[in-house]
């Protein structure tokens, strides 16, 4: 029984880092029909400079005054505004033109292929070999004892639920609350109509797409600490994440949360029960399924054509 | 220019036949074979990604799992080559119907998605189920002897068979010319299938996503189609690759090699021949250039050559398009500029191979063989059909017309429907009697396009029940409807405009074939005279609409009003019983609304009931036999035009509630 809850537990946190990144997937599918298929390397990118940054300030003459855990904190302003920066690059680089030409294959193959870049600069800068990012929280597990079943759990795993919670619920809270967040909302609707009304689409676009790489850096950094950081980590967690997106619907909000935990929890129960080689067949086979059954996500809805 | 293509295709033949007799290095002929090889799959993935523009991140492992049924035959039953042929096909097309039938149920990057996380799990799989694949460690296979020489040749004198080169040699040369067999089939096939109905269908679709499903070409089954034909062509390819290779292992089937190819399509040329192995010649020479630090800087060299000539020529003409060109040419010369600052390659690899993908999207998007296009004189429309032979026959796609036997052809119900807050249509009865021209009318907004669009499947109704003679059409899609019998023209032109006027209402016509896929692909008898006769019938059509004469040029080029005509003409190559015409007379001039009149009387005299929305009101009054009036969703009003002309609530609906 408790070795079910732990599992369970470890699926929710790794469940959350899919849906955060899926989340900067939705950001920038809503304003502009198109995604970053190099996400996974803005994740990665993210939790590289993370790492520099925290180093730095951990090594500076304060660092062993504040601590790990205050280094941290203090790297994530830094690491946002590098995610900030990067995402508006991938969005003029390899967005905007291909938009104009209305090329589904134009922006798909330019977002894999700054991928690709910046997966190659990643590695000569910071090099091929996995790193240890230090933990802001204790490493050793606690126990948690809920009465009927007692299990283990890493505090950082804690620290990525309320993380991943946290940034999502920020960037919602800015595009309801906000001007600004408004006219993002109004370029979702209906981009036409939001030019019409004077609204800077173009520049719309290119904030979801800072957006959208902003919470991928802060997911890196999120879940560095419990793994090797390195060129290529984001690899598989971007293309976790599309099956997240499409598993909750690649235009609700709230999907994305449900489907990261569906996708995250089957997948570390499958590495338990089945085999550890194939925990990451069930995203598959739910990805087609989800896409056979309700096209539009589990939580989607089904755009109307307009003649 | 149809002989010179001929003629370029013969000269290639001829070289690939020549090819093992010159070349004595068997290094050359592996290049060779693996060109030939990869050409296959990039043919077959620009089916996909040239035509219906969707994109597969998945191709590498197609690939695989032809490979693979190659390497497991051998593995676990040690069953050889020709086994294994079938297989690879059969596996490729049943993954590649697993992965297209979801997927592609919605438009977006959804099978992008979905392919490149099948190819990661493939590779799982292959490393981790053991006992079929052999996992990490790969399997090897040997290359086939198909015939052995030394013993057709036995008895022959032993002075022939001593000269007879070494077994190694035999095998090499006979596989070269089985590969290249299939490369000439398959180029044969994938020919026959695009310039068939089905190509038609792939760039209708592409077009005109809407207007497709409206004329029975079901958009979802033809890009399925598409995506199974390619994969399994990279099945194909897979079983050639491991007899090639003689070894596969998992990691031969990566991430990167699906982007490799999906670059060789685009860097080579999209929608062609020669652009799908002009790009399999460049990826599989790329490894090489990316590994050579010298041959690397001479290519960019050349390349930024080529764009310096670029760049003057436009200078010299003084072409509006020099400013476009100056951060290309910008960019050539300054990734010349880096291939002579770095030291060293391998590091940089996946980078230059970014940024060629990112040069090739952005300035390169037709390819090189759509570069070079650009060059070349535009070949003159050849007029292959005698226009003459079509007046003669003009009245044949009238023979015989389908009357129903029921005096009511539509019968409408209580319909609404609903968006959101908004009653676009609130419960609406309507019969239309066969036969007869219905006019629909009624303000902006008053639910008439609506009603046109639930009549044809695009939109669900929220309530109530639409009947065709007789038959409910509640769960049909619109490829359904319209295969029932119903046409429609749209509001908004939704002409399928890189195609022809011929080819446009051949796609109408696609419900005329009954010749299946392999038929067509085979170009059988069958399927060829049913291509002839509806080449014969679409100029017929086109003659009905007064443009048999253009038959060559492409719809985009055709003027407004003529290109109403056009689809007119469209929905006339249905067959159907109910034709909807959704504002035909909008932007037309005077004369033109006259020979619209005329038409669209003709069309009812020979049996085809229609319904005719219109706010020209000299053509509604003049041609209608019945008409109905709307209102904020709802009938107002239904009669003789001329006592709808009377009405109190026709004339307070247009004009307003008098004041007093």
């Amino acid at each position: 029984m408790s070795i079910l809850f732990q599992l369970i537990f470890s699926g929710i946190s790794v469940g959350m880092i899919y849906g955060v990144i899926a989340f900067g997937y939705q950001l920038t599918f809503a304003t502009s029909k198109t995604l970053n298929f190099g996400q996974g390397e803005a994740l990665a990118l993210g939790a590289l400079v993370g790492l520099t940054a925290i180093n730095f300030i951990f090594g500076t003459i304060w660092g062993t005054y504040i601590g790990v855990g205050w280094s941290y904190l203090l790297m994530i302003p830094l690491v946002l505004v590098f995610g900030f920066l990067q995402g508006t690059v991938v969005e003029r680089l390899g967005v905007r033109q291909a938009i104009t030409i209305k090329s589904e294959a134009g922006w798909i193959m330019s977002t894999i292929a700054l991928g690709i870049i910046f997966k190659n600069l990643a590695e000569n800068i910071w090099g091929r070999d996995g790193l240890k990012f230090p933990s802001p929280l204790p490493e050793a597990a606690m126990t948690v004892n809920l009465g009927f079943a007692e299990f283990r759990v890493q505090p950082m795993e804690l620290a990525i639920i309320f993380g991943a919670l946290a940034i999502m619920l920020a960037v919602e809270f800015f595009n309801r609350k906000t001007v600004f967040g408004k006219a993002v909302i109004a370029t979702a609707n209906d981009r036409e109509a939001a030019g019409l009304m004077g609204i800077n689409t173009t520049r719309v676009i290119s904030f979801s797409y800072a957006l959208s790489s902003l919470t991928a850096a802060f997911a890196g950094v999120l879940v560095a600490p419990i793994t090797l950081t390195g060129a290529t980590m984001g690899v598989v967690l971007g293309l976790k994440a599309f099956a997240v997106a499409i598993i909750g619907g690649l235009s609700s909000g709230m999907g994305v949360v449900v489907g990261g935990l569906i996708l995250g929890i089957t997948e570390t129960l499958t590495g338990y029960y089945i085999s550890s080689g194939y925990r990451d067949v069930p995203g598959l086979i739910l990805l087609l399924l989800v896409l056979a059954i309700k096209p539009s996500g589990l939580f989607g809805r089904a755009t109307i054509k307009k003649l | 220019m149809r002989h010179i293509t001929k003629g370029f295709w013969l000269v290639g033949i001829a070289a690939l036949i020549a090819a093992p007799l010159v070349i004595h290095n068997s290094y050359y002929l592996h290049l060779m074979v693996a060109i030939a090889i990869l050409s296959i799959l990039t043919l077959g993935l620009d089916v996909v990604f040239g035509y219906t523009g969707e994109v597969s991140i998945g191709h590498a492992s197609l690939l695989g799992i032809g490979a693979y049924s190659a390497g497991v035959l051998v593995f676990l039953f040690n069953l050889g080559f020709w086994y294994a042929l079938p297989l690879g096909l059969v596996m490729g097309g049943v993954f590649g119907l697993i992965l297209a039938l979801p997927a592609l149920r919605v438009t977006g990057p959804y099978l992008a998605m979905v392919t490149l996380a099948f190819g990661t799990i493939i590779q799982i799989l292959i490393n981790e189920m053991v006992f079929l694949t052999h996992g990490p460690q790969g399997i090897t296979l040997y290359t086939p002897l198909l015939v052995n020489l030394t013993e057709v040749m036995s008895w022959l004198p032993s002075s022939w068979s001593e000269s007879l080169p070494s077994v190694k040699r035999i095998k090499e040369i006979q596989f070269f010319y089985l590969v290249a067999v299939a490369l000439v089939f398959t180029i044969w096939v994938i020919n026959r299938i695009l310039r068939s109905r089905f190509g038609r269908a792939f760039e209708a679709l592409r077009d005109s996503p809407i207007a497709s499903d409206c004329m029975g070409v079901s958009v979802y089954r033809h890009k399925v189609l598409a995506f199974v034909i390619s994969a399994v062509f990279a099945g194909f390819a897979g079983v050639l690759f491991a007899y090639s290779e003689q070894y596969i292992a998992p990691n031969n089937f990566s991430f990167e090699l699906s982007i490799l190819l999906l670059l060789a399509v685009a860097i080579g040329g999209r929608k062609s021949r020669v652009g799908p192995i002009l790009g399999a010649t460049i990826i599989v020479f790329l490894p090489n250039l990316l590994a050579d630090i010298v041959l690397f800087r001479i290519v960019a060299g050349v390349i930024a050559a080529i764009a310096l000539v670029w760049f003057i020529q436009s200078l010299v003409k003084r072409s509006e398009s020099i400013r476009q060109r100056i951060l290309p040419i910008i960019l050539c010369l300054g990734f010349f500029g880096f291939s002579l600052w770095l030291k060293q390659i391998t590091d940089f690899k996946l980078a230059i191979f970014g940024v060629m993908i990112l040069f090739v999207v952005y300035y390169l998007p037709d390819g090189i063989v759509g570069f070079f296009r650009h060059f070349m004189p535009k070949p003159k429309p050849e007029q292959r059909h005698n226009s003459v032979a079509a007046k003669n026959h003009a009245a044949g796609f009238w023979n015989n017309p389908i009357k129903s036997a029921n005096p009511e052809i539509l019968r409408v119900k209580g319909l609404k429907k609903h968006f959101g807050g908004i009653r676009a249509l609130d419960g609406i009865d309507l019969v239309v009697q066969s036969g007869t021209i219905h006019g629909l009318i009624g303000p902006n907004g008053s639910g008439k396009s609506t009603l046109m669009n639930l009549l044809t499947g695009i939109y669900n109704p929220t309530e109530g029940q639409i009947e065709l003679d007789g038959q409910s059409l509640a769960g049909l899609n619109s490829s359904q409807i319209a295969l029932k019998g119903v046409a429609r023209t749209f509001q908004n032109l939704q002409l399928f405009n890189e195609l022809s006027l011929t080819e446009n209402i051949m796609v109408g016509l696609n419900h005329s074939y009954r010749s299946g896929f392999l038929a067509t692909a085979f170009a059988l008898p069958q399927a060829r005279r049913e291509e002839a006769a509806a080449r014969q019938k679409s100029l017929e059509i086109l003659h009905f609409v007064g443009l048999a004469d253009q038959g060559d040029e492409l719809a985009k080029n055709l003027p407004y009003g003529k290109q109403r005509l056009l689809e007119i003409g469209r929905a006339l190559a249905l067959s159907p019983t109910l034709l909807l015409l959704d504002e035909p007379a909008a932007g037309l001039t005077a004369p033109d609304i006259v020979e619209l009149m005329a038409i669209i009387r003709k069309i009812r005299d020979h049996g085809i009931t229609v319904i005719l929305i219109e706010h020209h009101m000299d053509v509604v009054m003049g041609i209608c036999d019945s008409v109905t009036v709307f209102d904020f969703g709802q009938k107002i009003a239904e009669g003789l035009p001329s006592a709808i002309q009377k009405d109190a609530k026709v004339i307070s609906a247009y004009l307003g509630q008098s004041a007093t």
